[in-house]
């Protein structure tokens, strides 16, 4: 196993979030890096793994990235082409054990807005910015056992208080999720671009667990709103494997998931789109 | 054997109507692109979206003018890029504000469970603790009878249409569905009226030999009109796949107004019809997208095999 020497932020979130994923893991993948963490896990430690998305599909394996939660490739060689309403009643009764999902902002017990921006002058019907709303994330982070929330450390994300809690985490700490009747655990652990975040066993509070190569506490620190509990028993998490990198590059050949291409507004050519996607096919295993 | 064969057209002018409630049912894969084209051709507004997740059909549908309420889970284009239009929408008003009743996908597809079973709402320990509860009234929170605590309550969904694309029908609208099913079963029965678009309309024997995979029956479907590549640049399971650099076209022109407005203008107002759209996107484009898909599903041969007879 040798580490890879050239690797992006994403990459490295991709292969820490693969290490949430256990080998009997039945895992609720969203789109981007959480489905790139689900395709590492289940070609490197987890083989086994059950992978699931919301439209309905169920342990497919392909060799085409799925770009959403319900296109082909999540039904590619599959076990199960089933219905949303289905697998999230599957979740809902427990059969799935761990659930990756994105947010835009968290706060300190993991709680998650995916819904909107208020702004300074804006409410919920009038916000500063509009996003995408819930989702199958409050479905996920209500009644998986385990939530692995995967998040960029960017200044003014990790609030002391978010605008809409769309996906809860631990609410208000301590109990309380309990007591608001929630079935599943909660979020056991934050992996971002610059260090990894678990949270208290008692108080529920997130506090950092490991750094990345390169980090420093301070910076990290510096972009979160509150003062960040440090575990004493930090560590420095290893850089991703060049296996790893190998997997992600064939998977996503065109920089879809990991190389954040449609922020920057670019437009491929079709038949550079057509080649490149043809050619992976070729040189893919059947991996995720 | 009820023929409910009809044109697009044909079926959008008979079913939708300003101030109706609509919903274009799946999930990204198979959302059929041509009814929204179809419905801002027929300029309705002021309707309601009831959906679960929607993506580039609601932008555009959005982006005319055509919605002033959406009921859904999930309104953005994707990891392809931003959901400009609707951002537009809500936060400027432009060019209409928009009403937004926030669900999570569970909750929103048991809403069309219990109004495809003609029940009046349904329980779910989804949405406890969270915001959607405090910003949308319709959902109620009691305490479980039984004895579990609180449970929330979703009022059953009844649009008073739902289009749903699929890969397969026969004349009558007995539906069969490849690859995921979203909640196409019980988004086709709460809903008054059904609109089928597919991919190719087969004869009911084709229908008969493979009924396991017959997600709609024809009793709970109005109409069915043939559209093939309906669902361009979505894609379809078995059919084609995802036109990736089209949808980022569309992403790159809806990042300002005049953008978009000049996009619906090309590939929507000057176009007639479907056909015309298929010819403008290129035929060959639309055979290498089909390529792309079939190099990679295995369920066309399995559907090649009934036909040969060895199924």
């Amino acid at each position: 196993m040798k580490y890879a020497e050239k690797y992006s932020a994403s990459e490295m979130m991709a292969a820490v979030c693969a290490k949430q994923i256990r080998n009997d893991d039945v895992a609720f993948v969203g789109v981007g890096i959480p489905l790139m963490a689900g395709a590492v896990a289940a070609a490197t430690h987890a083989p086994d793994v059950i992978l699931a998305y919301e439209g309905g599909g169920v342990g497919s394996k392909t060799r085409r990235m799925p770009w959403t939660i319900s296109d082909s490739p999540t039904t590619d060689n599959a076990l199960v082409a089933g219905s949303m309403n289905g697998i999230f009643s599957d979740l809902q009764r427990g059969f799935v054990t761990v659930g990756i999902i994105g947010g835009a902002e968290c706060d300190k017990f993991g709680n998650l807005n995916t819904t909107a921006i208020f702004g300074r002058d804006g409410d919920y019907h009038h916000p500063k910015v509009r996003l995408p709303g819930s989702g199958g994330a409050n479905d996920i982070a209500s009644s998986a056992p385990r939530t692995v929330i995967v998040m960029r450390l960017q200044k003014g994300k990790f609030a002391e208080k978010i605008d809409f809690n769309t996906s809860p985490g631990h609410l208000s700490g301590y109990d309380s999720r309990k007591k608001a009747g929630l079935l599943g655990g909660g979020p056991v652990a934050v992996v971002t671009d610059r260090g990894l975040f678990k949270f208290d066993e008692v108080t529920k509070e997130m506090y950092l667990a490991a750094i990345y190569p390169g980090q420093t506490v301070e910076q990290i620190k510096e972009l979160i709103d509150w003062d960040l509990k440090v575990s004493p028993q930090l560590t420095e998490l290893e850089p991703p494997t060049e296996e790893q990198i190998k997997i992600m590059n064939e998977l996503d050949p065109l920089g879809t998931v990991l190389g954040s291409k449609s922020m920057k507004g670019a437009v491929e050519p079709f038949d550079d789109y057509y080649q490149a996607l043809k050619k992976s096919y070729s040189v893919t295993k059947l991996v995720l | 054997m009820t023929d409910k064969r009809m044109t697009l057209k044909e079926a959008v002018s008979k079913y939708v109507f300003d101030g109706c409630s609509v919903n274009i049912a799946s999930i990204c894969a198979r959302e059929p692109l041509a009814v929204a084209h179809e419905i801002i051709r027929q300029g309705r507004k002021n309707m309601t979206y009831i959906t679960d997740t929607t993506t580039d059909p609601i932008e555009l549908l959005v982006a005319a003018g055509c919605f002033s309420r959406i009921e859904a889970a999930y309104i953005w284009i994707g990891v392809v890029g931003q959901g400009y239009n609707v951002r537009r929408a809500v936060e400027q008003g432009v060019p209409n504000h928009i009403e937004m009743i926030p669900y999570s996908n569970y909750s929103a597809g048991l809403r069309m469970m219990a109004g495809a079973m003609g029940l009046p709402f349904f329980p779910t320990k989804s949405l406890l603790g969270s915001d959607i509860l405090k910003y949308n009234p319709d959902i109620k929170v009691i305490d479980d009878p039984y004895g579990t605590g609180p449970v929330a309550l979703v009022p059953a969904a009844t649009p008073d249409v739902t289009f749903i694309h699929v890969q397969r029908a026969d004349m009558a609208g007995n539906c069969q569905i490849f690859g995921m099913l979203g909640n196409d079963d019980y988004a086709a029965k709460c809903s008054k009226n059904v609109v089928i678009t597919c991919e190719e309309i087969v004869p009911t024997s084709e229908i008969r030999k493979i009924p396991n995979m017959t997600v709609i029956p024809e009793y709970a479907v109005s109409a069915v009109v043939e559209v093939p590549f309906g669902c361009h640049p979505l894609s379809v399971t078995g059919y084609y796949w995802m036109d990736n650099p089209f949808r980022q076209e569309f992403i790159k022109a809806s990042k300002s107004r005049e953008g978009v407005l000049q996009w619906l203008d090309e590939w929507v107002y000057k176009i007639d019809n479907h056909e015309q759209y298929l010819e403008k996107v290129g035929r060959e484009r639309l055979a290498k997208l089909r390529e792309m898909e079939q190099d990679n599903c295995m369920i066309p041969e399995i559907i090649a095999r009934t036909r040969e007879g060895i199924l």
